[in-house]
This record gives structure tokens, sequence and C-alpha cells, in this order.
């Protein structure tokens, strides 16, 4: 649905979607999201015997379904890219400066992508060691990470 | 063994921050003109196919609003992709293949000034992992890179100058948005926006359109005296999750770059939607374009990027240097997804 | 089972917090901020002086309100010199009673009637209301004219460049003339 108001004083329009959207998830989301909502970071193995995180039902390179088999990873890993997000969105997860980044968590061949909180972007380098820092409640969502830290800081 | 499928007339709209005509008021005179130039009667033509996004423009069935400005009565053929209208200009070639039909109308639009891109995109990305961290375009990116960066694949100051260039390009460019005479030193001094991207590396925010007339072999030589010809075009996709990628390379784009034939010949003049900086140096690599190719005589995508319509705005650039500047062989690029993941490539000569 | 241990049965299922999760919520929203385009400005500017106007085409004719610049027909594009003030009586041409869904954002209620008119003299709008007729008794052929807004209360808040041919809170409704209904011949070619 969508609905309407004029700022008068600019001839101005603005509207608005809104969407309330329940996903369902699959059994490797479902197992991935209970991982998280649960505490734990998981992957899925590969045929070729990778593990792959996030978890994903086929293999990417070659598009078979793989077997819902998810193992532990994290909770860290090593900064493989960064970028430092000076003024963040509404929909970014944290509303103070902080870094995107793709993180190789231990025992997983990919990059999860989340945030960093590293307070400050001299505190950034590329093959850094992060950790997740947990949400004290938690519903099965990528954002039950709030954010990962420098391992340095805890 | 494809037919010879031509660009025989094309039209674009200026790129602007904001404008107060609504989509199909702007498309309007865009399609009409490019209709005009190839010299066909708008009731003769066989099939039109558009490109463009209903989220970008905040309204379902957008696209159908659109078809107004083609004058879609007594019914025509149509079709629609949710993708950049180089992509309706591969189907409309596509359908041409069939033979039964000579010309084809491709467009693309949009306005992006409406909406806040960085809340609009991540909607586009994995909606368990990436979406509900607001996974935005410049923070992709910037990744991206970040990642060349580090692996000594480009440095912040070609960056600088890769803008820099555009921005003086662009200033004969009448459809240009961001034109100017900058310094790579002075742009350097700037601060980040999301880090290493300073706002030079960005696109600007752009409305605006863009039109082409495709022909058929025989029809195309009756119309123009300079046909531009696609000799090759093919679009291949990447992963999707970026930290199953190596975003140092864009193996789709290298792909549909040997399927189209680019390394066949010389290429004079490059066309890519280079919508970072730092994305046209390595387009050029994986397309294997070296320093005697024209590359972005327009000012590319950094100098207007007015979504969906900014890859077949390269077909339209690209085919002027051959119809109007007298170069024999283009390449004409467009892109879709984050960091380089989906790519198409055309070929393209004058006789 | 009864119904009332079934819903207990129920309840415990929902609060199980070892059960898989099997749903992720997403609220979804986006805002857009845009101009109103010129040719709607001029529509909303007339509204407020309770003057309704359209664009006719200068080579087929046909009435567009609120205007858009140009005839999707004719593939023509319409100015100033193309306005037109129209009539604000006509015929309801066809008609559609909405049954509410309570979905997210649905705000009414009760059933309710959107008309299409033919108005006289040339132009069509669609998706009105008609507030103060029973839904029951909204039919094709009915003759009706224009309620505006009182001068304190009218305005143009609402409209924007994909309003459809609402024009909220300048037009409140249309109302029965009291005239015999028009015959179909009138309007049959008109139904949308």
């Amino acid at each position: 649905m969508f609905y309407s108001r004029t700022l008068a004083a600019k001839r101005l329009t603005t509207h608005t979607i809104e969407f309330p959207y329940t996903r369902t998830l699959g059994p490797v989301n479902s197992a991935f999201l209970t991982g998280l909502r649960d505490g734990q970071l998981l992957g899925i193995k590969s045929r070729d015997g990778r593990v792959l995180c996030p978890p994903t039902e086929w293999d990417p390179t070659t598009g078979e379904g793989l077997d819902v088999e998810l193992v532990d990873v994290g909770p860290g890993g090593v900064v493989t890219t960064w970028a430092w997000v000076v003024e963040p969105t509404r929909k970014h997860p944290l509303d103070h400066p902080f870094a995107f980044a793709l993180i190789q968590l231990d025992g997983a061949d990919t990059g999860l992508m989340h945030a960093v909180d590293a307070g400050s972007i001299d505190n950034m380098q590329t093959g850094m060691r992060v950790t997740a820092r947990w949400k004290s409640e938690r519903i099965g969502h990528i954002t039950d990470v709030e954010a990962f830290v420098p391992e340095a800081t805890l | 063994m494809a037919n010879d499928i031509a660009i025989v007339g094309y039209a674009q709209s200026p790129s602007w921050r904001e404008t107060d005509l609504t989509e199909p008021q702007f498309l309007f005179p865009v399609i009409s003109e490019a209709i005009e130039r190839a010299g066909v009667e708008r009731r003769e033509i066989g099939f039109t196919c558009a490109g463009s996004c209903d989220y970008l423009s905040g309204q379902t069935f957008a696209f159908v609003m659109n078809l107004e400005a083609v004058g879609a009565w007594p019914p025509i053929s149509e079709s629609h992709v949710e993708m950049d209208g180089a992509w309706a200009l591969y189907e409309a070639w596509v359908r041409l293949q069939h033979g039964d039909i000579d010309t084809a109308l491709v467009f693309g639009s949009g306005k992006s000034s409406p909406g806040r891109p960085s809340e609009i995109y991540p909607l586009q990305m994995d909606p368990y992992t990436l979406t509900p961290l607001g996974a935005d375009p410049v923070s992709l990116a910037a990744l991206q890179a970040r990642a060349l960066l580090d692996a000594g694949r480009i440095t912040e100051r070609e960056m600088a100058e890769i803008a820099a260039r555009s921005r003086k390009r662009a200033i004969g460019n009448p459809y240009a948005q961001v034109t100017g005479d900058d310094d790579p030193d002075s742009l350097l001094k700037e601060p980040y926006v999301t880090a290493p991207l300073r706002r030079h590396d960005l696109p600007p925010i752009s409305d605006g359109a863009c039109a082409v007339v495709l022909a058929t072999a025989d029809k195309a030589k009756a119309l123009s005296n300079r046909p531009v010809w696609i000799r090759g075009i093919d679009h291949r996709i990447d992963i999707h999750q970026p930290g199953m990628r190596d975003l140092t390379e864009s193996p789709s784009t290298r792909l549909a770059g040997k399927n189209a034939g680019v390394r066949n010949a010389k290429v004079d003049v490059a066309e890519l939607s280079a919508t970072f900086s730092y994305q046209e140096k390595l387009l050029c690599e994986e397309l294997g374009l070296g320093d005697d190719v024209d590359v972005n005589p327009s000012g590319g995508a950094l100098a207007a990027n007015p979504v969906m319509a900014v890859g077949l705005a390269r077909f339209a650039e690209a085919a002027r240097q051959i119809a109007e500047h007298g170069k024999g062989r283009a390449v004409a690029h467009a892109t879709s997804g984050q960091c380089l993941q989906q790519n198409l490539v055309a070929v393209l000569e004058g006789d | 089972m009864t119904d009332a241990k079934q819903d207990d049965a129920k309840q415990d299922e929902a609060v199980d917090p070892n059960a898989p999760v099997v749903g992720m919520d997403y609220f979804m929203q986006l805002e857009y901020q845009e101009q109103l385009c010129p040719v709607v400005r001029e529509f909303a500017d007339a509204l407020m002086e309770k003057r309704l106007i359209g664009h006719k085409c200068p080579r087929c004719g046909l009435v567009y309100t609120p205007p858009r610049g140009y005839c999707p027909i004719c593939t023509v594009q319409t100015t100033k010199a193309d306005e037109i003030e129209l009539t604000t009586r006509g015929i309801v041409t066809n008609y559609t009673v909405v049954t509410p869904v309570q979905y997210y954002g649905q705000e009414a209620t009760e059933p309710f009637a959107k008309v299409s008119l033919q108005l006289d003299g040339g132009g069509n709008l669609s998706l009105q209301d008609m507030p103060n007729v029973p839904v029951g008794q909204v039919h094709p052929g009915m003759r009706v004219e224009v309620i505006w807004a009182p001068d304190a209360e009218r305005n143009v808040d609402d409209i924007t460049n994909r309003s459809w041919g609402s024009a909220e809170g300048a037009i409140r409704g249309w109302k029965p003339t009291g005239e015999p209904d028009a015959p179909i011949d009138e309007y049959s070619d008109k139904g949308f």
C-alpha cells in the first residue's frame, strides 16, 4: 500500500511503500538462523570439501544441491576486505561509523559480510582478526550478531 | 550463425540531478527522436522492449505507464525487463533473429532522485544475509575497491585520475551531468564517503532515459548510409554472495567479452558502464583493452548515471562514435548487480 | 479435542524456545519524494479554485484528466494550449464495491463503492467516491454532480504524479442529481 502527503512549500510529494514480510526459510536457512538464535555460526559443506558461510542451498560454482550438513564455524575470523562507513543509513546495523567487511570465519572457506564495530577507521586493516559480539536477546536473524569486533578488544 | 542486426537510430535525454517531469513525460521525446532519426514509421516497428525498475520508480507497474510514451495503439508486441535497457536491447536482438520482423525499439529509463538508492538496492540482495544489513551499492563497491588496492591492482590516485578524466570528457557531452576540469590532487584531499571511496569515485544520482532503434540487415541498409552493426553480443553473471567471489576479478566480463569477440580485431573506442571509478580499470583489464583504446569519450557513468538507461546509453554513445565520428570498431558494456556481478558486452562496427 | 483445548495446544507450540526457526520477518519500507510535475501542478491549482481541467488531444479529441502532457494514442505532446475546463456533472459508467480485507495498511472497515465517470462534454474520472449513496444503490447510468470540499477544508495535499485521477481533499465525491438515469447507449463505450 502507499499513501502520500504534499509538502506544500516545494510542491514535493512524499509517498511510502510498506510491506510486512515473513519469509519462509527452507532447511538450510532455517538451520543457519536457528544456529544464530542459539549463539552459533554455521557453514555448510560443499561436495569438494569446502565450508561455505553463509551457508547456501546449492554449491555456488556447480549448482549442485548440497546435503543439509551444517558445521560450526567462528566465532572468530579474518577480515579479507573492508569498507569504512562514515555516515550509516537507517538500514545499516549500527548507527555510528563502522566497517562493513568480508570475514572468513575460522573453519570456513568463504567470506561472510557483516559489520565490524572497530570504533575508528584507524583500527581497521585487511588481515585483522575479529570475533562476534552477540546480542543478549536473539531471535534467529543475521543481526543476532550485533557486530564483529577486533579480537584484541575482547 | 547470428543474423546481422544494426543500430539505426538513438536518442537520450540529458541526465538531471532531479527533474520535475514524470518518467513517461521525459521518455516521450526521447522515443520520438530515436524513431525519427532512424527514419522508421512508429506503427511499423515490429517489437518494443523496455528496461526499467519499478522499485526505483516507487510504483508497481510503473513500466506499464511508460508505454504511454511509445504509443501502444493499435496494440503492439512488446516486452519488458526489470534490468538496464541494454538487456532490453539484447532481448530485441534475439527477437530479430527470427527474421519475421525487421525493426525493434528499445529504451531504458529511470528516476533515481525520488528514492534513496542506499535503501532501494539492498532489496536486490540475498534477503536473509544481506538485505537485513542494508548492504548498499557504495559499501559493496568500497569492499571491491579495497580488495583491488590491497592486491596492488589500482591506487587511489589512479581512481582520482579516472574521475577527473571522465568529468573533463563529459564537458563535450550535452547529456552529461557531472563535468569539470578537476585536478586529481585536489580530489584526493576530499574526505571519504565510504572508505576507500570519495565522492568523485561514486556515480551521480541521475534521472534520464535512452532509446535505440534496431534493424535487420536489409532494412538497416535501406534506412542508413552508416548502420552500426552489432557484430557480437553476450552477457554472463557471476555468483551473488560477495564473500564467495574473488572481488579482484570479473570473470563474467571476461567471458562475455570473449564471446562477443572483443579481441577479434582492434578496438577504437569503448563505452563502459563503470559506475565507480576503480571499475574502469578492472573492466579494461578483463576486456583486454589497452592504452590505445579511447575509453568513455562521453564521460561514462561517472558523469551521468541514469540507472536503467546508463548501459543502453553506452550503446548510444558507442554507436555515435561510429556513425558520427567515423570510428570503426567499438565496445559497449552494461552491468547489473553489485561489484560487476553481471555484465553485458557488445562489439559494434561500421562498414 | 475441543476448540479451546486445540487453541491451548497451539499456544504451547508457539513458545517452545528450542523449536527450529522457520520464518524471518522483514518490514520493507521505502520513501520517495518527488516534485509534482508541472501539468499536475496546474490540475491541483485549478481544483483549489473549484475547477476541473483536462487536456484535449489536438489530433483525436480525447480528453485526459488529470492531464498527462501528451496523448498516448496519438503520441503528440499536449500543452496549456490544449487545456480545457471540464464540467463537474456526468454519468456513472461503471463501479465496483470493495469489501475491505484487513491487510496491513487497510483503513476502511465497511464495504465501499468506487465509480468511473464520464463527464458531460468530455473527460473521464475513475476511482471516485459516492459517499452519500448506499453501496447497493450505486449503478451505471446514474447522473451525478461533484461534491466539492468546503473552502476552509479544500486542499490538494494528497495529489501526486501517480494519483490515478483521484483528487482527494478537493473533491469529496459525487452525488446523484435526481435526474432519470442516462440511457445505456450514452455511455456504453466508456466502461473503464
